[in-house]
């Protein structure tokens, strides 16, 4: 989507606040949220893509001034609510109403994290198919404004680059954060900085973007 | 009831609703979230407490310093590394959030890399730990792609005109891990001491010459 998140070569942010904060939590509750997100009982249908799809539909002003776990805290509570699994009141009293929810497995336990913290999870998919390009291969990203979720950032839409590397096929977030689960072939690609922003003209440097299949067309 | 389907759309509606009823302050939301879950069955909070735990201490820089580490001292393990960063990880029993698809890239004297995740906060978890506060910010999401030597700048990095910036946006599930350069003058020093000398910032790419007798991750 067209959207606030999509953050890439826009202007007006300011300089980098680079001073080290020393502790990875600044606050308590950022801690807990962060372990919510680890050990909570999530519906089988919830996702990675559905999570971030989910976080940048936050109101803009909000996305770009509330804190960074708060917005993990907004997207949870989207997924909850959309789910059935709590109400709004129950989020807003942090009382149950004594209403249940099936089909749910039961939470990870403390005994479970030291084997949960060792594996993470895997996005790579089978294929039915060839992938269409391979490395060394010119593309042009496609001039796109999709009113979903995507993860072609727009300042590299109606873009030439050329294929690095192949990574087989992977979940298409496109599809999956709005519950059609399907892969689609991955690639890297790299662009020239001077043709992702016209005032680089003369750079040497590169930008490289992981991009599924739709994204691209041949560059001929 | 079972938990219905969730269209990740829907939280366009969802959002100003929760807006409106939950409290303002995040650690009062939190709490409420975590007091709620735990009564309804579907979290424990000791798990809450072992994953903040975990990534208090014991996941963090120092695991990203043993790789780099090991890759400037066996020069078998660093070409694994580079073509399967994901499965020689695994060799030193280092794995978990945000690793499945790990992609090493090594700075050289021609070459400098810089990791971002323009639309949201991608970052290698598993062996990195939490996130600096500047990479998630929106100042360094949206200028890493377009001015990277202007960020490169911020972080104190001069590069020269000689060396090329080559700059990493996470927009898939791969995740990124940059191999600093091997400080000169570190001959003498075994892979334990090496590791000190490796910092968070130059896994990143935002720091690019490694000191010796440096504080590092």
């Amino acid at each position: 989507m067209d959207g606030v998140h999509d953050l890439g070569g826009k202007l007006g942010f300011g300089p980098i606040e680079v001073a080290d904060e020393g502790s990875p939590f600044h606050g308590a509750w950022e801690g807990r949220m962060m372990g919510i997100a680890r050990a909570i009982s999530r519906p089988p249908d919830w996702n990675i893509d559905k999570f971030r799809h989910s976080r940048e539909l936050e109101a803009p002003v909000l996305y770009l001034t509330r804190p960074y776990y708060d917005q993990w805290y907004k997207a949870y509570a989207c997924m909850l609510v959309g789910s059935g699994v709590v109400t709004l009141d129950e989020l807003a009293s942090g009382k149950s109403d004594g209403s249940t929810v099936t089909g749910m497995a039961s939470p990870m336990s403390a005994d479970e994290v030291p084997e949960a913290k060792r594996h993470g999870a895997g996005f790579d998919r089978p294929y039915d198919g060839e992938p269409r390009f391979s490395v060394g291969e010119a593309v042009l990203t496609r001039n796109v404004s999709p009113v979903g979720h995507t993860r072609l950032p727009a300042y590299a839409r109606g873009r030439s680059g050329v294929i690095t590397a192949t990574h087989g096929a992977h979940v298409l977030p496109d599809a999956a954060a709005h519950g059609e689960p399907r892969a689609e072939p991955l690639y890297t690609v790299r662009f020239r900085l001077s043709d992702l922003f016209p005032e680089r003209q003369g750079s040497l440097d590169q930008v490289h973007l992981d991009l599924w299949q739709s994204y691209l067309d041949a560059d001929r | 009831m079972k938990p219905k389907p969730y269209d990740s759309s829907q939280a366009a509606d969802l959002h100003p609703k929760i807006h409106a009823h939950v409290p303002s302050e995040p650690a009062l939301r939190v709490k409420a979230l975590e007091t709620l879950l735990v009564e309804k069955g579907l979290l424990d909070s000791a798990a809450v407490d072992a994953w903040v735990e975990a990534y208090s201490d014991e996941i963090g820089p120092k695991l990203g310093a043993r790789v780099v580490a090991r890759a400037w001292t066996d020069d078998a393990f660093r070409a694994r590394l580079l073509a399967d960063g994901a499965a020689a990880i695994g060799e030193l029993g280092i794995g978990g959030w945000a690793l499945n698809h790990l992609k090493v890239v090594a700075n050289t004297e021609a070459v400098h890399n810089l990791v971002v995740c323009t639309l949201c906060s991608c970052y290698p978890h598993g062996l990195l730990g939490i996130p600096p506060a500047w990479y998630k910010l929106e100042a360094y999401r949206s200028r890493a792609v377009r001015d990277p030597r202007g960020v490169l700048a911020e972080f104190g990095v001069t590069i020269g005109d000689e060396v090329r910036v080559d700059v990493w946006d996470s927009t898939a599930e791969l995740r990124y891990l940059v191999v600093p350069q091997r400080p000169k003058g570190s001959e003498a020093l075994d892979a334990a001491g090496l590791a000190k000398l490796v910092t968070r910032n130059s896994m990143i790419g935002a720091e690019r010459d490694l000191l010796l007798g440096a504080g590092g991750a």
